[in-house]
């Protein structure tokens, strides 16, 4: 099963860098998610990987870059849009087509079809299909050659809900199968769902890889409810900790930046009386924008405003791996 | 290579327009042979010598569809649309980037999409003249017509080669553009409208009419030289041009642009 080893990838658009000095790895036997706001350069790096795009840096997977490959979809299967074939051409002829540059039987092909579902459409042609159709159809190149890696970008565009549980259960049988599976998704309620790890960017660069739980539990949104009859006493004790900021409430605190032990343990060693200390988790979506904050390519306006390019993110710790 | 060999091959068989293309340069390359063959055996048989100068022309004429004697090649246009597509589809409907992830070698790629369009143009384009020299041979040869002589086989070999330049031509240009349609345009106008243009004004402008004869080295006016057995040429860039002429020029214009095609495709991101 294969790692995939991202290193120093760049990427840049007169003179404008979308991708920077990116470096991740992928693991094989989980899901990685990879989130970042639009702009971000998620596609752009996914076509570095692969070699689709000129650029800085290198991909290998196994220790081999994709041109290295023999018959590629063998070992990495790829979707990288949502209509990626001709519109007249068979579904089934599609898949034949690329199963020939493969070396792929076309029982196989048939096997693929019909583990997305697609059977009853092989003869079709898909410009009759919708979006979700579509959808499964570059699915099924992307397994046609039982690949221990897939790179799949927006895989879930177009699909219903069914048809969202149904590939985020696909993707996690194929995660355990031991393989690498690497999905770029603005869904992120999805993503929390499936995805294992994250690698997270913003204006090309690397802002969080690891654990999604790590990376939710790390997010300042994450807070700890404290209710105490000397909730100002304690309150005290917290304020001017770096990192740390109190919220009274209603015969309460909420405190962010200490988890709940430390809060605890505080609580304790000052002879303050809890009658409730529990942890509130910041959800993915909470977590990602703090995160993203300020590297959105682009900022919403206010109707009557001109749309205005968003300001150079301030200068914040890059790449940070738990 | 093998592997692109296999995807270019299943590509083109597996996509609508090869068939319908290939379907219409059938229909054309024989209505005109039977057009040629029926006029003929018309005219023969109510004048025996019918005013033709030379019956060895015949054969020529009836399987290239006229091309033998100047007329622009059809079939070759209808063609050369399959190789504009065998381009044109990976950039109209992203199937680039499929391509480029099923066969990780853009060079196999290039010369895979070239070798098999240009082996489907030859055989297609063989098959057609062939039936028009039968289609002609069952009109003539009551009248004593030569139809598969020495010449027209010659002349068939040199359509052949004058079909698959003209299919690579358009390839390389689709493939330099990225754009089928400006590609289509292309082929139409520059031998109908854009070579006319010139050839007129090198003729009509005063300053310009000494170099009138320079119109012989336009790619397309050169191209069908090689095919034309019509007129006779002295030498090889004489006035007109001799068919190894014709090929040097329009063939070194497609292997320039097949040239840029290739730096191109490893250039740019897909």
């Amino acid at each position: 099963m294969a790692t995939i080893e991202a290193r120093g990838l760049g990427k840049a658009y007169a003179g404008r860098p979308a991708v920077a000095d990116l470096s991740f790895d992928v693991r094989p036997g989980s899901v990685t998610g990879f989130l970042g706001p639009n702009g971000a350069g998620k596609s752009t790096t996914m076509r570095l990987m692969l070699g689709l795009d000129h650029g800085a840096g290198t991909t290998t997977f196994d220790g081999r870059r994709f041109s290295e490959l023999q018959h590629p979809m063998r070992h990495v299967g790829a979707l990288l849009e949502a209509n990626p074939f001709h519109p007249t051409r068979k579904a089934r002829n599609h898949l034949r087509m690329l199963a020939a540059a493969n070396g792929i039987p076309d029982s196989r092909v048939d096997e693929v079809l019909g583990q997305l579902g697609l059977t009853e459409v092989a003869r079709r042609k898909p410009k009759t299909f919708s979006l979700g159709m579509s959808q499964r159809l570059g699915l099924a190149a992307a397994l046609l050659g039982d690949p221990h890696t897939l790179i799949l970008d927006e895989p879930a565009n177009g699909l219903d809900p069914q048809g969202m549980q149904w590939m985020r259960q696909l993707l996690k049988h194929l995660a355990s199968q031991g393989r690498s599976v690497f999905v770029s998704s603005h869904l992120l309620s999805e993503m929390a769902l499936l995805a294992d790890h994250l690698v997270v960017i913003g204006r090309g660069r690397l802002i969080a890889s690891g654990p999604v739980a790590d990376f939710v539990r790390g997010a300042r949104a994450s807070t700890v409810l404290v209710r105490s009859p000397q909730a100002a006493k304690l309150a005290e004790l917290m304020q001017g900790r770096e990192g740390v900021d109190v919220e009274p409430l209603d015969g309460g605190l909420r405190v962010s930046g200490m988890d709940a032990e430390a809060v605890g343990d505080l609580a304790f060693d000052h002879g303050v009386r809890l009658h409730e200390l529990s942890t509130q988790v910041a959800t993915l979506e909470e977590a990602f924008l703090e995160a993203t904050s300020g590297a959105e390519e682009f900022f919403a306006h206010e109707p009557g405003e001109a749309p205005v390019r968003a300001p150079q993110p301030v200068d914040r710790p890059q790449g940070g791996v738990w | 290579m093998r592997a692109a060999l296999a995807y270019e091959w299943t590509r083109i068989r597996t996509i609508r327009s090869t068939w319908w293309l290939t379907g219409i340069t059938v229909v054309i390359g024989l209505l005109i042979a039977f057009g040629v063959s029926w006029g003929t055996a018309v005219e023969v048989s109510q004048h025996p010598t019918g005013g033709i100068d030379d019956v060895r022309l015949l054969g020529p004429l009836v399987v290239t569809q006229g091309a033998a004697a100047g007329v622009p090649c059809l079939i070759g246009f209808v063609l050369a649309m399959i190789g504009i597509f065998a381009w044109g589809h990976e950039y109209r409907h992203g199937m680039i980037r499929a391509s480029l992830t099923a066969l990780n070698s853009r060079g196999s790629l290039w010369v895979a999409k070239y070798a098999v369009t240009g082996a489907w143009v030859a055989v297609v384009g063989f098959a057609v003249m062939l039936v028009a020299g039968g289609i002609g041979w069952l009109f003539l040869h009551e009248y004593s017509v030569p139809v598969f002589t020495g010449r027209t086989w010659a002349v068939m070999g040199r359509e052949l080669v004058y079909l698959v330049v003209l299919a690579w031509l358009a390839m390389a240009f689709t493939a330099l553009t990225r754009s089928q349609a400006f590609a289509l345009v292309m082929i139409f106008l520059w031998p109908l409208l854009v070579e006319s243009l010139i050839t007129a004004i090198l003729t009509l402008v005063p300053g310009l009419r000494d170099h009138a004869d320079l119109a012989r080295f336009l790619p397309f006016q050169a191209g069908s030289r090689i095919m034309d057995v019509a007129q006779q040429s002295h030498s090889i860039f004489g006035h007109p041009v001799s068919a190894l002429g014709g090929f040097l020029v329009f063939g070194g214009l497609g292997a320039v642009l097949m040239a840029c095609s290739w730096v191109l495709l490893h250039r740019r991101d897909a």
